[in-house]
């Protein structure tokens, strides 16, 4: 079937997209099976708007955001309560934390992640280990540019304040 | 030079390269004189390294296998199944056309074969020889009988038809043969005792 080519060509990005909201590589896996059933189900109603990998990005996101949501395990925060939210973070100056030990700050790190809202961290991996500009990532997440940087700063200022406790404790 | 707090905010931003000339411009002097802002910005660029560090690779072995599988357990649509279904009535339609024109063929071929036609194709053989010979011979001999009977004029000349009827009536032996190829009638007689 020529669609495998597709599922062969974009399956480990669309995981990686799934991973970057769910943080779980089963539920990923899963959900990035669907996204491309959801594409295959719906390939009449594709437009060139945007690439096609931005579509099943997109759907992918979609799906997981909804997964998320579905299971309930975070407050989803939105908008200006996102924005509030780095207001409360306390503030961190001062030395690097890079002294402190790799396995340590990498196993507080998978932590900091998994209390970061689904948005917050989908920018945030998609960003750093997709490698995606902030353009990719506000077409994929249907958000504005700006969201996508207030988000990624916070989701960065949170993951730092975190790193810090570690290093300082 | 800019506040901190101001430029923290594009710090990120600056670390990704996706501020405009102006800004990145902006932060790039702030960075010059502020350790505070260069340390926030090498622990975002760590964060980054990190996140990269830990980021678990799928094992995506049997992936796509298992997408086609879930497409393939897909209902198809009323529209689909109609065009299937056609084209395996197209398909059934087609076959026993090939069946029937296959049993046709046969057929001709054995009445070709079991009947006198059989025997038009069998002349045309090595077996025809001593037929052709024999019918030569007594195509010869009704000639002669035919010069005879010239050579005596009898009511024959006059009226052939009811020549032969007589002596077919009279005399059982009498023999006509019908030369299509020579567009000619043969009639032999015995000879008169």
């Amino acid at each position: 079937m020529a669609f495998g080519v597709l599922v062969e060509r974009y399956q480990r990005r669309v995981v990686g997209v799934a991973l970057a909201v769910v943080h779980n590589q089963d539920d990923a896996i899963e959900l990035a099976q669907e996204t491309f059933v959801r594409a295959y189900e719906n390939l009449s109603k594709f437009e060139s708007r945007s690439s096609f990998s931005t579509w099943l990005y997109r759907i992918a996101a979609n799906l997981a955001i909804d997964f998320w949501r579905r299971e309930g395990r975070h407050v989803v925060l939105r908008g200006e309560d996102a924005e509030n939210e780095i207001g409360k973070l306390p503030t961190v100056e001062g030395d690097s934390f890079k002294e402190v030990s790799r396995l340590e700050l990498s196993a507080r790190l998978k932590q900091a992640l998994e209390e970061l809202t689904p948005e917050h961290r989908a920018v945030i991996l998609l960003r750093e280990v997709e490698g995606m500009s902030y353009d990719e990532i506000s077409e994929v997440l249907q958000c504005p540019r700006g969201t996508v940087m207030s988000r990624l700063h916070y989701a960065r200022t949170h993951l730092r304040t975190i790193l810090k406790d570690v290093a300082g404790g | 030079m800019a506040e901190c707090g101001e430029i923290s905010m594009m710090l990120g931003a600056f670390e990704d390269s996706e501020l405009e000339p102006n800004e990145m411009q902006e932060v790039a002097f702030h960075l010059a004189r502020c350790e505070s802002c260069t340390s926030i910005l090498a622990d975002y660029s760590t964060i980054g390294r990190d996140l990269r560090s830990i980021a678990a690779e799928p094992s995506l072995a049997g992936f796509s296998s298992a997408v086609i599988a879930r497409i393939d357990r897909l209902p198809q649509p009323m529209l689909t199944r109609i065009k299937r279904f056609l084209g395996r009535q197209v398909d059934s339609v087609g076959a026993g056309i090939a069946w029937g024109g296959a049993a046709v063929a046969v057929a001709i071929m054995t009445i070709v074969m079991i009947t006198p036609y059989a025997d038009q194709f069998a002349n045309r053989g090595p077996q025809s020889t001593a037929i052709a010979k024999a019918e030569r011979a007594a195509a010869q001999a009704a000639n002669q009988a035919a010069d005879a009977a010239a050579s005596e004029p009898t009511m024959a000349d006059n009226d052939s038809h009811a020549d032969i009827s007589r002596l077919e009536s009279e005399n059982h032996s009498v023999a006509v043969w019908s030369e299509p190829r020579r567009d000619t009638t043969v009639i032999w007689l015995p000879d008169q005792p």
